[in-house]
């Protein structure tokens, strides 16, 4: 079931974002912790570029985070300053298009899904069993989510790099779908050489190459192959139905790892050429990389690594440092071996889990796994607690602004405050993990009952 | 620690602690309005005696240097502006103010003027949240002839490093000059002149004497604008003011160029606005009135209330005063409640001698009297003085009027209190020059019951958690599609049916998404609404009357062609119960918010909306006996009409003054106050209130058909 002006709808959100970024005037969004943080900031990137212009390296003082590609991209953009416009216009426009891009991405991703979802379900004999729940387009879900997501407008319009970000890590999912090599290798390099964490979604990405999109767990299949031997099914329809488990290939995987050698040295190549004569690898991976692990900026954000590291005792930081850095290494595994047949809602879970651990989150993270989500609008159609989750998200968007408010400027308030709201917010990614990932299960399941019974 | 945070509320959904605090709440939640009531009622008897937190303040600890001689200098300060006022026909205020910069610069102090124009409206709802300090300071140029000027003195402190100051503040109309205000700037000049003198000063003093031809609150939050907004004027701009300064009737003096340039000191730690009101005939006593509500119930430290209080009261035999509704304090059913409450007091104090509850009848109905007004200017969000200019700009500041009880023209009990006041304010200013700090010990949220008596947010919130705690409640039991006491049976025997439903497809946990459009629509709508305000003002001469009348009109408009664009709520065969859950949910989001931007205005607004909300049930809607279905109808119809924000208006203003003429216009004249002091509750009457109001409308006329219908209907 397609959805009716599917494209008037997302035109409408590409226009809705032009309108902003051309007759909005200066918003100050730029300026809001909840959406630039210090590695996405495009004031710093303008700060950066000035620094190299001047032949300077761009990490000297501490105001620039980020990869020094963006500097040669978007650099030269931000110089020149139009009249009656904001300072970043140009970048903006960009970041519409790259916003459009993603989610049309999104949409050839989640097309991709649903055939595979289609194709398993036929040789499970289930489309009739499923034919009386939701079946809508998934990848037109999806899309138009990230498309009118107020997060991810405002993170478009806000002059920061996040959208760029997001784009990378959706050009590695769709490679990975569609199984080809060359360009998940070229999303998962560039993603990982921007902000760091995605490496963690080499998981989903080898799973993905290997086994082909999500599909049922490969015990029901088996199920069916037993029960169908019992009957008097010709040998051919069995063979068919077989065929749906799938074999780990190898080939695809190799692929992927040659390309991905190949880009990073491209990537680092073009890094080293950017960074001539004005800094080194050193000086980069100090300040991009060594900036994230470290947590050095604690400047208020919507986690909850800023409070805690502006607390700690000094003696425990590292400590505290290598628990939280390994915090989502922690859970890579189990989550893998549990959900190792869905590698793309496995792809979404790590990205969700990054967005709440990461240590300068954003709204842009979350618009990025929000957009995801919509991937699985079939199979989360039982999902729990969604009444609950939604109007948690408006609640603690619209308060986070007002305790900044309240803190920053009132004075009334106090850090406590603003925490306090990153905690609920937190508190609210955790459920939507915890909820989504089981009812995910509890679908696999149902499947499984389905075809026993 | 994200995943971490959750355990502990999973660990008491376990062991049951959900679930009893789930049962509770589902059987309590009509009874809850009436605790918070109860609670609200009960306020005046929990306020504290106020006590100083910061202990560098020591107030009346020196002993005050004001004497009579300061009051002689005043006295010839009078003598000599009554002179310059008497000798000037028309526009006394140049020379006024050069009369006032003269004296100023004989004591040796730094002296400059400031020009200013009135302040013209605008629609500004959310200057509030938008960074204040940013205005464009707009400069008075020589084609205007209507503007004011303030004088500014400059202390500068013998033992500071010039990086703060305290500010005092005298109010005077230099276009109609009343004899009591020249007594203000006359015990202005006389506490200044005392501290240019003064060898332990370490904060610069500041004394605005402000113009206050167009309001107090413009003169003063025009010359802040300009000392926290520093102009770099380019050269011809520089130019251009020097020949206006020459061409207008400022005297060879004034023409010097330390009067040009705008003078700044440090940050401001703490401001006092003070003037001589009125003489007051009866009472034996010379009384203060402090005022300290700032916009959007901002209140400065309580600290600095206290060191007032203090002062006056322990010092100089002040009467201190706040102000109160009068017509509570004599109201016979308040007297009764505190009867009640007394009795009540009493035997609980039997009890335990530790709750001290037994609060006297009469200070419980000042009390709350007092609190009354002092929540409803929290609530209107309009500051009650110029204070509200300096806390704009996070400055602690509180107005004092002095009540006199002489006559002005009485020579010795004019010195007598030239005298306490002067060393009042000495004190003040003594007591503020010892900060380290900026004035952060004590509480910023709170409730006046009395000069020297407060409640504490810790207590206020009691009553407002107490009314907003069934909300997320029943909005989770209406949403999940089951009736109410379906749930709490649910609960009991949810752990004995494990998975065998797995099979079940229930596909219901998304169908609040149509409500939710529903929603967002009237959402829409209202941002909408409130935004129209802004065009209606740019139309020229319009009367209120038709502004409103046009203001309705463009809603009702925006209205159809939302419905018409995104389809009418009962198009879609919502169900009324998701719609309620829905509209709950986003009441309990708006409070939430509300309470923390200015709480008195949430208090008072959910007292309305919620039952509002709470009660709202179809009209078509059966399953119930014949009275009480009645009774709720009819209460539900009574709310509905209640909550229309123009019928409440109406309602209050026949309470308050006794005349229940319709006049729309009313309504438009209220609104434009509101948006013009960028109060917050403007923005909650149009979106939190009106959208409610507008969903309760919704579910009152669901048409309550059964789903499948519905569908039938589509099809």
């Amino acid at each position: 079931m397609a959805i009716r002006h599917y494209w008037p709808t997302a035109a409408a959100a590409v226009g809705f974002r032009l309108v902003l970024v051309l007759f909005g005037g200066d918003l100050h969004l730029a300026s809001r912790p909840e959406v630039s943080t210090p590695l996405t900031s495009l004031r710093r990137l303008a700060e950066g570029y000035w620094l190299k212009q001047a032949s300077m390296s761009p990490y000297s003082g501490s105001m620039y985070h980020g990869s020094p590609l963006l500097l040669s991209v978007l650099g030269p953009l931000t110089n020149s300053r139009p009249d009656g416009h904001h300072a970043h216009v140009y970048c903006s426009l960009i970041f519409v298009a790259v916003d459009f891009l993603a989610a049309m991405l999104i949409r050839a991703t989640g097309q991709k899904l649903q055939t595979a979802r289609n194709r398993s379900l036929k040789s499970l004999d289930l489309t009739k069993a499923l034919s009386n729940t939701v079946n809508i387009s998934a990848g037109d879900v999806a899309s138009l989510i990230y498309l009118w997501n107020p997060w991810a407008i405002v993170t478009c319009v806000g002059s920061c790099t996040s959208p760029i970000e997001n784009l990378m890590v959706v050009i590695m999912i769709y490679g990975a779908c569609s199984r080809l090599a060359p360009l998940a290798a070229f999303g998962y390099a560039m993603a990982t050489h921007l902000s760091l964490y995605p490496a963690i979604l080499i998981v989903p990405v080898i799973l993905l190459l290997g086994y082909g999109p999500d599909a049922p767990p490969p015990k029901v299949f088996l199920l069916k192959g037993s029960s169908a031997s019992k009957s008097d099914v010709p040998d051919n329809d069995k063979t068919i139905r077989l065929r749906g488990v799938q074999q780990f290939s190898w080939k695809p995987v190799l692929h992927f790892i040659f390309w991905l050698f190949i880009w990073t040295c491209y990537v680092l190549l073009l890094s080293s050429v950017v960074l001539n004569k004005v800094g080194g690898f050193h000086d980069m991976f100090e300040k991009t990389y060594g900036f994230i692990l470290t947590v050095k900026d604690l400047s208020p954000n919507i986690g909850v690594l800023w409070y805690f590291f502006a607390e700690v005792f000094d003696f425990f930081r590292s400590f505290f440092l290598i628990v939280f850095n390994m915090n989502i290494i922690f859970m890579v595994l189990p989550l893998a071996i549990r959900l190792k047949h869905r590698p793309c809602f496995l792809a979404f879970v790590y990205t969700a889990i990054v967005a709440i651990l990461k240590s300068y989150p954003s709204a842009g993270d979350s618009a990025l796994y929000l957009g995801l989500l919509g991937l699985f609008a079939n199979e989360l159609a039982e999902m729990q607690f969604t009444f609950f989750l939604f109007f948690g998200y408006i609640g603690v968007s619209l308060l986070s602004p007002v305790m900044h408010n309240l803190w920053i400027w009132r004075g009334t308030g106090n850090a406590n405050f603003y925490f306090a709201t990153g905690l609920a917010y937190t508190c609210l990614q955790t459920v939507l993990i915890v909820e989504s990932v089981s009812s995910m299960i509890k679908h696999d399941r149902k499947l499984r009952l389905l075809v026993t019974s | 620690m994200g995943a971490l945070s959750v355990y502990p509320v999973l660990l008491c959904y376990d062991l049951g602690l959900g679930e009893l605090a789930f049962r509770f709440l589902m059987r309590e939640q009509d009874a809850l309005h009436y605790y918070s009531i109860i609670a609200l009622f009960l306020l005046p008897s929990l306020a504290k005696n106020t006590y100083l937190s910061e202990n560098a303040l020591i107030p009346g600890s020196a002993n005050p240097l004001f004497s009579t001689e300061d009051g002689i200098e005043a006295n010839r300060f009078m003598k000599g502006i009554e002179a310059v006022v008497g000798d000037s026909i028309g526009g006394s205020g140049i020379d006024m103010a050069n009369f006032i910069a003269q004296q100023i610069e004989d004591l040796g102090a730094e002296v400059c003027y400031h020009r200013f124009l009135p302040h013209s409206k605008h629609f500004q709802p959310l200057k509030f949240f938008t960074s204040t300090t940013n205005d464009m300071v707009i400069q008075p140029n020589s084609t205007d002839i209507n503007f004011g000027i303030n004088t500014i003195g400059i202390v500068r402190a013998p033992r500071g490093d010039g990086k703060e100051a305290i500010v005092l503040v005298t109010p005077y109309n230099s276009q109609r000059v009343q004899s009591n205000e020249l007594l203000s700037l006359a015990l202005g000049f006389s506490v200044f002149s005392l501290l240019s003198r003064a060898a332990w000063l370490s904060k610069d003093v500041v004394w605005l004497s402000a113009d206050s031809q167009f309001g107090e609150y413009a003169a003063v939050s025009a010359w802040l604008n300009q000392y926290h907004n520093p102009v770099f004027l380019s050269h011809t701009v520089t130019l251009d003011t020097k020949i206006y300064g020459a061409n207008h009737r400022y005297d060879g003096s004034s023409e010097k160029k330390g009067f040009k340039s705008f003078k700044r000191a440090g940050t401001m730690a703490a401001a006092l606005i003070f003037k001589v009101g009125e003489t007051r005939r009866h009472g034996d006593r010379d009384s203060v009135m402090m005022y300290a509500e700032a916009s959007n119930g901002q209140m400065p430290n309580l600290d600095l209330l206290n060191v007032i209080h203090y002062l006056a009261v322990h010092r100089q035999g002040f009467r201190v005063n706040i102000a109160a509704f009068s017509s509570l304090l004599s109201s016979a059913w308040l007297r009764v409640i505190a009867e009640i409450f007394h009795t009540l007091g009493s035997v609980l104090r039997k009890i335990n001698p530790d709750w001290k509850l037994d609060i006297m009848v009469p200070d419980y109905v000042e009390g709350t009297a007092n609190l009354a007004n002092s929540m409803y200017n929290q609530a209107l969000g309009v500051p009650t003085g110029s204070h509200g200019a300096f806390r704009d700009y996070q400055v602690d500041a509180v107005s004092l009027e002095f009540l006199p009880t002489f006559h002005v023209k009485n020579e010795n009990a004019k010195s007598l209190f030239l005298l306490r006041g002067g060393r009042l304010i000495e004190g003040v200013v003594r007591s503020v020059n010892n900060l380290l700090e900026k004035f952060h010990q004590s509480f910023f949220l709170y409730f006046l019951t009395a000069p020297s008596k407060f409640i504490s947010v810790g207590v206020y919130m009691i009553p407002f958690a107490l009314l907003l705690a069934p909300l997320p409640i029943v909005a989770a039991a209406l949403a999940d599609g089951r009736s109410m006491e379906k749930m709490v049976d649910l609960v009991d025997d949810s752990k004995a049916d494990g998975s065998a439903d797995i099979l079940q497809s229930k596909s219901g946990s998304w169908k609040w998404l149509q409500a939710a459009k529903v929603l967002l629509v009237i959402q829409l709508w209202a941002v909408l609404v409130s935004l129209i305000p802004y065009y209606i003002t740019q139309i020229p001469d319009c009367t209120p009357m038709q502004s409103a009348l046009i203001w309705i009109m463009l809603s009702i408009i925006i209205l159809i062609a939302l419905y018409v664009m995104f389809g009418s709520p009962y198009s879609a065969g919502v169900e009324w119960k998701l719609l309620k859950a829905t509209m709950i949910t986003s009441i309990s989001i708006g409070l939430g918010l509300m309470s923390i931007i200015n709480f008195a205005t949430a208090q008072l607004g959910a007292l309305i909306v919620i039952p509002m909300s709470l009660f709202s049930r179809p009209l078509k809607a059966s399953g119930m006996n014949f009275l009480p279905r009645a009774v709720l109808l009819a209460s539900n119809v009574a709310l509905a009409v209640l909550g229309f924000p123009p019928a409440m208006l109406l309602i209050m203003k026949g309470l308050s003054k006794g005349s229940w003429i319709v006049d729309i216009g009313d309504f438009w004249v209220w609104m434009e106050f509101l948006w013009e002091w960028s109060s917050a509750t403007y923005l909650y009457i149009f979106l939190v209130h009106l959208p409610c109001w507008l969903l309760c409308i919704n579910v009152l006329l669901h048409p309550c058909h059964q789903p499948g219908e519905a569908k039938m209907k589509q099809e």
